[in-house]
């Protein structure tokens, strides 16, 4: 697991530029595994995260809270980086751009801040750029295996589920390996697999690089990427016959018609929101409806309690009771 | 006696006009590969702007669509990108200088514009690369214009120059 990790690591590495790749390169080996964050900032430091602390990386690749000891990212770091991570080619890239991040090979994703340019359709390009956040992707295999018997309803059937975690507590993870497992099919409960459709809007879940998911989404997933829920409901509904639709962060009105869309059809749902509690979700009006009218079964809600993606308890949709054992 | 001077005559008068046509040949080399990679710059053109084609693969596409005699240059460009590893395309363009002098008889400033493909390419949308290699093209366009101009008024003359200096010696030395 460990060596995995550090691999990725170091694959990530090939997409910065030269000098700071020499000097990330020489940071301590258990922390390389850990790392989930490469923060570079046009004339700040260096900057890591790594299990919930940032660091600054030191010349001699030591991690320090002391920014003054820390290598300065200039401008041209950015930009061969920026090339490195466009595959020199910008061009290529204008629609990922505009929407703030491109995927690398690997499932990784490279958030961009700079001076954002208007057009006269919304976002035109991002010139000057003047940050990079480089978030490392970490396929967690096997993290959904605790839940998946909450959400299977007889064999050949699961209940609607919706995922409810705040922000960097795993959700989108333990969608991800919920979804590999659903495809794949779980010889223990007798289940033969389902077939699997996955609006990722947002490129998050199977993290497409030149149309091939760089995680395991399991044998029988059909993905839509970059494809808004509402269009991506309507593609699968028509033709690809899914069991089960997968999607990530829903919210707005038009997420809660897709899904209404969906059940009509007889497909189940599996979805992610941010929150907290219950109570929370209830204060998104959208979102309240879909409770009150007991479209879910099965409410997982995570924290970061025991480390991140600690199941903090599952309801039951109906009554709303727990049903964790 | 009147045979070796006679074999003796033919060697220097070859060589002469050899040496005449290898000066003079540079100009239309110089034109003809001007023309050449104006081509391998319009493949360019269409790679980037129609099929938004990540560079590197466009560089081995115009390898492969272009002459060979000239598109060598940008597979020469590809692997230094991908070996070196930099993130800075003017580099690998920096990279090819000599072949494009000595084997395409390119002069500086044929050079000049070439490189000033490296330092705009893959750098912005599509939008502006197309009006950048447009630029380039344009600028290309002259130096035809001037390596025609140069070629009508040298190659002849060192032809000519080849051929009249090998008479002048023979007669010289007859």
């Amino acid at each position: 697991m460990g060596e995995d990790d550090r691999r990725t690591y170091e694959n990530v590495l090939n997409h910065i530029c030269l000098e700071l790749r020499k000097i990330l390169k020489k940071i301590p080996t258990e922390a390389k595994a850990n790392i989930e964050e490469i923060r570079l900032r046009s004339g700040k430091p260096i900057n890591v995260y790594l299990k919930g602390k940032d660091y600054f990386v030191a010349q001699d690749g030591i991690l320090t809270e002391k920014a003054e000891r820390s290598v300065l990212v200039n401008e041209k770091h950015i930009s061969d980086t920026f090339q490195l991570i466009s595959n020199y080619s910008v061009y290529a890239f204008q629609e990922e751009i505009k929407n703030g991040f491109i995927t690398l090979r690997g499932g990784h994703r490279v958030g961009i801040g700079g001076k954002v340019l208007y057009g006269s359709k919304g976002i035109e390009t991002i010139r000057n750029i003047s940050s990079l956040n480089i978030r490392i992707a970490k396929e967690k295999i096997g993290v959904s295996n605790k839940v998946i018997r909450y959400i299977l309803e007889y064999p050949n059937t699961i209940y609607n589920t919706l995922i409810i975690s705040p922000p960097q507590c795993g959700k989108t993870t333990i969608l991800r390996d919920l979804i590999r497992n659903l495809s794949d099919g779980l010889p223990y409960f007798k289940n033969k697999g389902f077939k699997v459709g996955v609006i990722d809007e947002r490129s998050e879940l199977a993290g497409m690089y030149n149309g091939v998911p760089q995680h395991n989404m399991g044998l029988r997933t059909d993905i839509l990427d970059g494809c808004n829920k509402q269009d991506g409901t309507m593609m699968f509904l028509r033709a690809m016959s899914p069991e089960i639709i997968a999607m990530d962060e829903i919210g707005s009105t038009s997420d809660v018609e897709s899904i209404h869309e969906i059940l009509k059809a007889g497909v189940k749902v599996i979805a992610t929101v941010h929150g907290d509690t219950l109570e929370d979700l209830f204060s998104k009006k959208s979102l309240s409806l879909l409770i009150k009218d007991r479209i879910f079964k099965r409410y997982i809600f995570l924290n970061n309690s025991k480390g991140v993606g600690t199941i903090g308890d599952i309801i039951e949709g109906d009554s709303f009771t727990s049903i964790k054992k | 006696m009147g045979f070796v001077k006679f074999l003796g005559s033919l060697l220097i008068f070859s060589s002469t006009t050899w040496i005449g046509f290898y000066y003079g040949r540079k100009y239309s080399n110089r034109l003809r590969n001007l023309i050449h990679i104006e081509q391998c710059i319009k493949i360019l053109e269409t790679e980037i702007v129609y099929g938004a084609t990540p560079l590197p693969e466009a560089l081995t596409n115009i390898y492969n669509k272009g002459n060979k005699k000239v598109s060598f240059i940008f597979q020469d460009i590809r692997d230094h990108l991908m070996n070196s590893g930099r993130g800075d395309v003017f580099h690998s363009f920096s990279s090819v200088i000599e072949p494009l002098r000595d084997k395409l008889n390119f002069t500086e400033e044929d050079i000049e514009i070439f490189l000033s493909l490296g330092r705009v390419l893959g750098s912005s949308d599509r939008h502006d690369q197309e009006k950048n290699l447009k630029l380039i093209l344009n600028q290309i366009k002259f130096l035809q214009d001037d390596a025609k101009i140069e070629r009508d008024k040298h190659e002849k003359m060192f032809k000519n120059l080849g051929i009249l200096t090998g008479l002048a010696i023979i007669i010289i030395l007859i």
